[in-house]
Parts: C-alpha cells; sequence; structure tokens
C-alpha cells in the first residue's frame, strides 16, 4: 500500500494559508482558554500541595475539616503537646510541636477594597515546626511576648501596612511589622505573631490547631486511630501534606467544571469550522484527489492523508493556543480559599499536566473535525472527480 | 434584491452552511450564558435596600458582637429600628443540603426585609413561639416542608450538648419580593439560639454576627455609618457599619478575578467565532466570482452583487444569534433552579443579553460579509468569468 506524501499535505496547508490560519486561530483560543482556567486550578492546587510534608501531623478538633473551625483549649493543647510520644524532640529534648491560634482579620488592599487576610498566632517551636518551609526575607522574626507580626512576602505590595515598620491594629492594639518572610505555600499570604499576644489582642481564648513533626517510624494513621475517641483531648489527626490537599478540593472542582464546560461548548464550535476548512479544502481539490486516485493511490491512504492533515491543523492550533496561554503562566492573582474565607495569593502554572491536556484536546479537535470530510475525500470515484472542478 | 439566489447560495453548501450556523449558536449561547452568569454573582450587590446598613465586626467576620451593643446602635440618631442577625451554619440530614439560616429578631424581620411577604401561615404565629421559623417557598418545596412541620435541624456551628437536633417548628412560608432574599432560606429566633447558650442546651460561639439597621426617614446614611462606628472605636469590639450593598459585595469579591475571568472568556469566544465566520464567507465568495461574473455581465449592478454577498453573511450570522439566545432562553429556568440551590438567586438571561448576544452576532456577520461584498462589487467581469475558483 502506498502512501500519500505528507509532503503534498504541507504544502496544501501552505498554499490555502488564510483558510488554514483561521482555522488554527480558532482552534487556539479554545485550546488558551481551556489552559487558562486548568492553569488557574494548577498554580492553586500547587502552592497547597507543594509545601506539605507527610511527617507533620495536623490535630484538629473531631469533625472539622479546618483551622478556622477547629477550637482547642490551652489546656488541651498542653496535654497533646507534652504526652504525645510520637513528636521528634529537638536538641534540648522539647517536643518540636506547637500550639497555633487562626484568624481571618479584614484589611484594607493597597488597591482599594476589603479582603481576609489569615493571622497566624504562634508559640516559638512553631518556627522550628514550620523551619523547612520558611525563610526570612528581611528584617527578623517576632520576638516573642511582643506586639510584633512579620509578613508574608504575598502581602506586601497587596495589603495596606503590611511593609517593614509599619503598625497594623488588630482590633484595637497596635502591632508592629518586624520582618518579612516567603514560603513556598499559603504561609507566603498569612500574619504571623506571638499566639499569646494575638490572642489578648483579638478576645479570642481557644487555639485553633496543633501541629508537630513526627519522629522517624512513628505514623500519622495510628496516632489519628489513637486520638479520635480519645478520653482527654479527642482530635482529628491528619498529615500536613492531607491537610493542605484537602483545603483545595472546593476550589480545584469549581475550576474543572468550569474547564470542562467551556473547552467542551467552544471545542463543538471549533469542530464545526475544522469540518468547514477541510471541507472547502478537499472540494477545492477534487480534480487533484481523482488524479492520485487514477494513479493508483487506494481510498485509505487518501483518507490517511486528509486525516493527517487535519491532525496537523489540530497540533498546530494546540501550539498557537499555548502560546496564547504562555504568557499567563507566573501572573499573580489572588483567589478565596472558601474553606476558611480567607485570600491566598498564587500564580498561575502552566504545568505538563496543563500542557498536555491542551495538546491532547487540540489533537482531539482536528481529529474529529478532519474525519468526515476525509472519509467523503476517500470515497469519491476517480472518474467524477476528474470531471469536477 | 435577488432573495431567491441568496436563499440558493446559502443552500449551495449545506453543510458548510449549517457547520458555521452552528458555530455562532453556541458562541452567542455561551456568551447570554457568561453574561447571566456574571449577573447572577452581582445580583445581591445590586437588589440590596439603600435604606438598610449592616453593623459587623470590623476585626473579622468570624468575630460576633456583643448583643447589648443593640440598644447603644437603637440610640443613635438617624437609626430607626435594628435587628440583630445570626448566620446559624447548620444542615438538615446531610450536609449537603444546603440551605441559609439566619437566627433574628422575629418580631422585627419583616418591618427589616419589607421583601419577605408571608403567603402561608401567619407571622404572628412566627412571632409568638419561640420554637418556630419561616421559610422560603423553594425551600419548602425542595424538601415537601409545609406550615406545622417540625424541621429537624444539626447544629454543626451550634450543636446540642445532649448531641440531639433542633428541632423548629415551619410558622409561615413566605415568597422573596427582590433578589437580595432568596427564596430557599430559614428564618428563626435568635432568642431560642441565645437562651440554648445560656442554659448551657447548646455550645457555640456568643453573641451576634451583625445586626441590620433601618434607617429613620430623612437621615443621612453616611452620617450614620460614621457615628455607629465611633461609638465603638475604642472597644471593646470595633465594629463596622456599612450599606447593604457594601456588605454583600465583601462576599462576590471574594470570588477574586472570576468574574472577570468569565467575561475575558466570551470575549475569547467571540474572537474564536468571528475566525470562523470570516473563514466561510472568504471561501463562499472565492467560489461564487464565476457566477458574480456571470451576473454583472448579464447587467446586474455592483450594489446587488455587494448586497448578495453581505445578505447572506448578515443573514446565516443572524438566524444563527437568533437560535442561539433562543436556546440561552430555554435553559434559562432550569439553570436559575440549579444554582439557586447553592444561593445564587438571580441567574436570568436578561433581554439586554439577549440583545447583547444577537447585536453581536450581527456584527461578526457585517465584518466578515463586509471584504467579500465589497471584492465582489469591484468584481470586473472580464476577470471575473476567467476565474475557475
Amino acid at each position: 500500500m502506498h502512501l500519500v506524501p505528507f509532503s503534498y499535505n504541507l504544502r496544501s496547508l501552505f498554499v490555502r494559508r488564510s483558510s488554514t490560519l483561521l482555522t488554527i486561530v480558532g482552534i487556539g483560543a479554545t485550546v488558551a482558554v481551556l489552559s487558562g482556567v486548568l492553569s488557574l486550578q494548577q498554580g492553586f492546587k500547587t502552592l497547597f500541595t507543594s509545601s506539605g510534608r507527610e511527617d507533620v501531623a495536623v490535630f484538629l478538633r473531631p469533625g472539622s475539616t479546618n483551622e478556622g473551625d477547629s477550637v482547642f483549649t490551652l489546656e488541651g493543647t498542653e496535654i497533646l503537646i507534652k504526652s504525645l510520644p510520637e513528636f521528634a524532640l529537638d536538641e534540648r529534648g522539647r517536643p518540636l510541636a506547637a500550639a497555633e491560634r487562626y484568624l481571618a482579620v479584614r484589611r484594607q488592599k493597597l488597591d482599594g477594597g476589603e479582603t481576609n487576610v489569615p493571622i497566624r498566632g504562634v508559640q516559638p517551636m512553631s518556627y522550628a515546626v514550620h523551619a523547612e518551609l520558611l525563610e526570612l526575607v528581611d528584617g527578623r522574626w517576632p520576638a516573642p511576648g511582643a506586639d510584633e507580626v512579620i509578613a508574608g512576602s504575598a502581602l506586601t505590595g497587596r495589603i495596606v501596612n503590611t511593609a517593614i515598620g509599619d503598625v497594623i491594629t488588630l482590633n484595637t492594639t497596635p502591632f508592629r511589622v518586624v520582618g518579612e518572610m516567603r514560603s513556598e505555600g499559603p504561609f507566603n499570604s498569612e500574619l504571623w505573631g506571638d499566639a499569646e499576644r494575638i490572642g489578648v489582642a483579638l478576645e479570642r481564648p481557644l487555639y485553633n490547631r496543633v501541629v508537630g513533626i513526627l519522629r522517624e517510624g512513628a505514623s500519622v494513621a495510628e496516632l489519628a486511630r489513637r486520638l479520635e475517641d480519645d478520653k482527654r483531648v479527642p482530635a482529628k489527626v491528619v498529615s500536613e501534606l492531607d491537610y493542605l490537599s484537602g483545603q483545595t478540593e472546593a476550589l480545584s472542582i469549581v475550576l474543572l467544571f468550569l474547564g470542562s464546560f467551556l473547552a467542551s461548548i467552544m471545542g463543538v464550535a471549533a469542530v464545526f469550522t475544522g469540518t468547514n476548512t477541510m471541507l472547502a479544502s478537499i472540494s477545492a481539490r477534487s480534480h487533484e484527489i481523482g488524479i492520485m486516485r487514477a494513479m493508483g493511490f487506494r481510498p485509505f491512504p487518501v483518507f490517511l492523508a486528509f486525516l493527517s492533515e487535519a491532525l496537523l491543523l489540530g497540533l498546530l492550533g494546540g501550539a498557537v493556543g499555548i502560546a496564547m496561554a504562555l504568557p499567563l503562566n507566573g501572573v499573580k492573582t489572588g483567589t478565596t480559599n472558601f474553606q476558611t474565607f480567607t485570600e491566598v495569593a498564587f500564580a498561575f502554572k502552566l504545568t505538563p499536566t496543563v500542557l498536555a491536556t491542551a495538546v491532547t484536546f487540540a489533537v482531539v479537535l482536528g481529529l474529529l473535525g478532519g474525519a468526515w470530510p476525509a472519509w467523503r475525500a476517500a470515497r469519491m470515484r476517480p472518474a467524477e472527480a476528474l470531471r469536477r472542478g | 434584491m435577488p432573495w431567491l439566489l441568496l436563499f440558493r447560495n446559502l443552500f449551495a453548501h449545506p453543510v458548510r452552511s449549517l457547520l458555521t450556523l452552528g458555530s455562532i449558536v453556541v458562541a452567542v449561547f455561551l456568551i447570554c450564558f457568561l453574561r447571566a452568569m456574571v449577573g447572577a454573582l452581582e445580583a445581591g450587590v445590586e437588589a440590596s435596600s439603600q435604606r438598610r446598613l449592616i453593623v459587623q465586626s470590623a476585626v473579622s467576620l468570624f468575630v460576633n458582637l456583643p448583643t447589648s451593643y443593640q440598644t447603644k446602635i437603637e440610640a443613635v440618631p438617624g437609626v430607626d429600628s435594628s435587628m440583630k442577625m445570626q448566620w446559624f451554619g447548620g444542615y438538615y440530614q446531610d450536609p449537603s443540603n444546603f440551605f441559609a439560616q439566619f437566627g433574628v429578631d422575629a418580631e422585627r424581620l419583616l418591618r427589616a426585609y419589607p421583601e419577605i411577604e408571608i403567603v402561608e401561615g401567619s407571622a404572628l404565629d412566627f412571632e409568638a413561639r419561640r420554637s418556630s421559623c419561616i421559610i422560603g417557598e423553594q425551600l419548602a418545596a425542595d424538601f415537601g416542608w409545609s406550615v406545622g412541620d417540625s424541621i429537624p435541624m444539626v447544629g454543626a456551628l451550634y450543636p446540642r450538648a445532649d448531641g440531639s437536633t433542633w428541632n423548629f417548628e415551619v410558622a409561615g412560608i413566605y415568597r422573596a419580593l427582590s433578589n437580595n432574599v432568596d427564596d430557599r432560606t430559614m428564618w428563626f429566633h435568635f432568642e431560642y439560639l441565645e437562651r440554648s447558650l445560656e442554659t448551657g442546651g447548646a455550645l457555640g460561639p456568643g453573641g451576634v454576627g451583625v445586626f441590620v439597621l433601618h434607617l429613620a426617614p430623612g437621615a443621612d446614611a453616611t452620617g450614620v455609618m460614621a457615628r455607629v462606628d465611633a461609638l465603638f472605636e475604642n472597644g471593646p469590639q470595633r465594629v463596622q457599619t456599612t450599606t447593604e450593598s457594601e456588605f454583600q459585595r465583601q462576599f462576590v469579591t471574594m470570588l477574586g478575578s472570576v468574574p472577570t475571568l468569565l467575561s475575558s472568556i466570551g470575549g475569547g469566544v467571540l474572537f474564536a467565532i468571528a475566525l470562523a465566520t470570516f473563514n466561510t464567507m472568504l471561501m463562499a465568495s472565492r467560489e461564487r466570482t464565476h457566477s458574480i461574473g456571470i451576473l454583472k455581465a448579464l447587467g446586474f449592478t455592483h450594489r446587488t452583487a455587494f448586497a448578495l454577498l453581505m445578505g447572506e453573511s448578515l443573514l446565516l450570522c443572524g438566524l444563527g444569534g437568533a437560535i442561539g439566545v433562543a436556546v440561552a432562553l430555554a435553559i434559562d429556568g432550569p439553570v436559575r433552579g440549579f444554582l439557586m440551590s447553592y444561593g445564587f438567586t438571580a441567574f436570568e438571561v436578561a433581554p439586554s443579553t439577549a440583545a447583547l448576544g444577537l447585536g453581536l452576532a450581527l456584527s461578526v456577520g457585517l465584518l466578515a460579509g463586509l471584504a467579500p461584498a465589497i471584492g465582489a462589487a469591484r468584481l470586473r467581469v472580464v476577470e471575473a468569468l476567467r476565474f475557475e475558483g
């Protein structure tokens, strides 16, 4: 079986370049919308999942899904921290675990409007527990017991009064901003300060969660089983990684739904356009197809030739779409984490998954648009085709 | 104007015309849908009353105000009356049965919200019995509840001490006369909640989420807001008084860039479809070159040649636009019902949206038809007849 040389299809795409270009851009726009929405979802998800650790355990009140809902008394947190043998110890033999307060506070944005910024009251040991995720960019860490906070670097430049030296007021108590910290994860959008002082300023007597590093060999699952029905301090225990992935579920579902809804509707239109282009290009080439068939090319190679032309259209459309979406990569945006009603800043991420989905989608669009016209071309009878056009 | 010829041309390539029509239908539908969606997200803000103010904590969405604030606020000049309102955050049987429940000063509800009209049962009955509630028409229909039923609610935010459910008797069913109140809300006595917390029958945060203020006739909203805020400037809890629409807006702005994103996707769709239509019209005009030459040789004017191609493009796009709008209008009802269960009250393909969709379709038709039509008008007979395209 002789195949039609691919250069034939390449040349014909080039000859009808205005038509080809319009089709490619049409498919490209569809692919760009899909990639845009997906890269938003990926950016949000990466923010939460890239920083979580498997060996860090998060303790919440049974039944709560996030630290905003969860509460512990001070005594409860002390019992957990001091009594659990699973925690790793620091060089002075103290458990690497801390209790934290968490509240979404109203803050003004620099470009106007209000948003909910998470503030985390931490104990001195929190910095050791999260050491791997934190990096001091400028200034210093807040001193224990002082009315001081450090701001995540996603806040500076976005939220009023979060630069070093500024004073922010929590209810009626002024706190001085003494440093800027950076983190790959959601901590990057948080304010941190001394747990005691923040509890007093915000009139929050209760703590929200306990978090600690487990020693080697200790298992989160085993801890979870034991504490579930604990008499003194019942708690829900999850790994930090699971906790953070859980925070992204609701928004991820919404974005994935939106992305696939838009892509499938726009895809229908793109397939229609693709079919149109291929039909026109084939009917203009009836004569040539007749010659090919008369020369002895079988229907199947003719079908393949035109299908691969459509495939190429799809691939080119995919490339154009990705090129259109590429400037989005790394663009910073903010959205609300609807589990805690706090705003987090993150960037669009065109991950390999997004790129692969986009290319696959473009190829499918091309093939769907090309299948019927190619089949029609293959079924042309040589004598008739030669007589036409 | 040779109408018959125009229609003949349109049906010369039925498949191509249908596919183009299809893409226009899809595009117009999507644009109408996205615009209605953005409208639904912002409807609560627009429908809000300017005569109602909301007092909430200036610190955080999650911090309640002392109930003792109410008498102080009512003493502020310009305030006609006030009502406590607390988010209950419970669910019926399963957390996925989502609807809003608010504890309010029952005897003041209908005065604060004249948009609520009791259609079954009685307001007096609701005011008289502390464990009763009123529910929206849609909510009653969704769960088959009627006046006299007792609804067992799980208090997620306010669990009962003995682990049982809360029971609210339906005293009335209401209809919402405006979009800022939805038909799926349950209103009950704040006093019932407060007493249960005081007696230890239930657990949960004390105080009240917001106060709804009704302005006295002629009172200046800005002045009242400033006076109420000043009242608690030095604590114990600072407050933030806004108009109801500003209050609603804080929840919309949490969506961040989603409304903008939806609008820009609409733009992308339009762009892709415009390209597809240009493509079709270019193909059509290329094929018509020969026949237009014949028409001109027969004595038809340049103007007729222009009208023939422009008419074809406009007809195709106009028809596509009309069908797209019709489809959008057809799904309007079911989508509204679906979104209502998630708390969005006002998904509506408004007449302005329908007009916009149709207008955009016709503009695309005009633009796509322009180049081919001008080409046809300028075509010289000799050249056209020589052309074999």
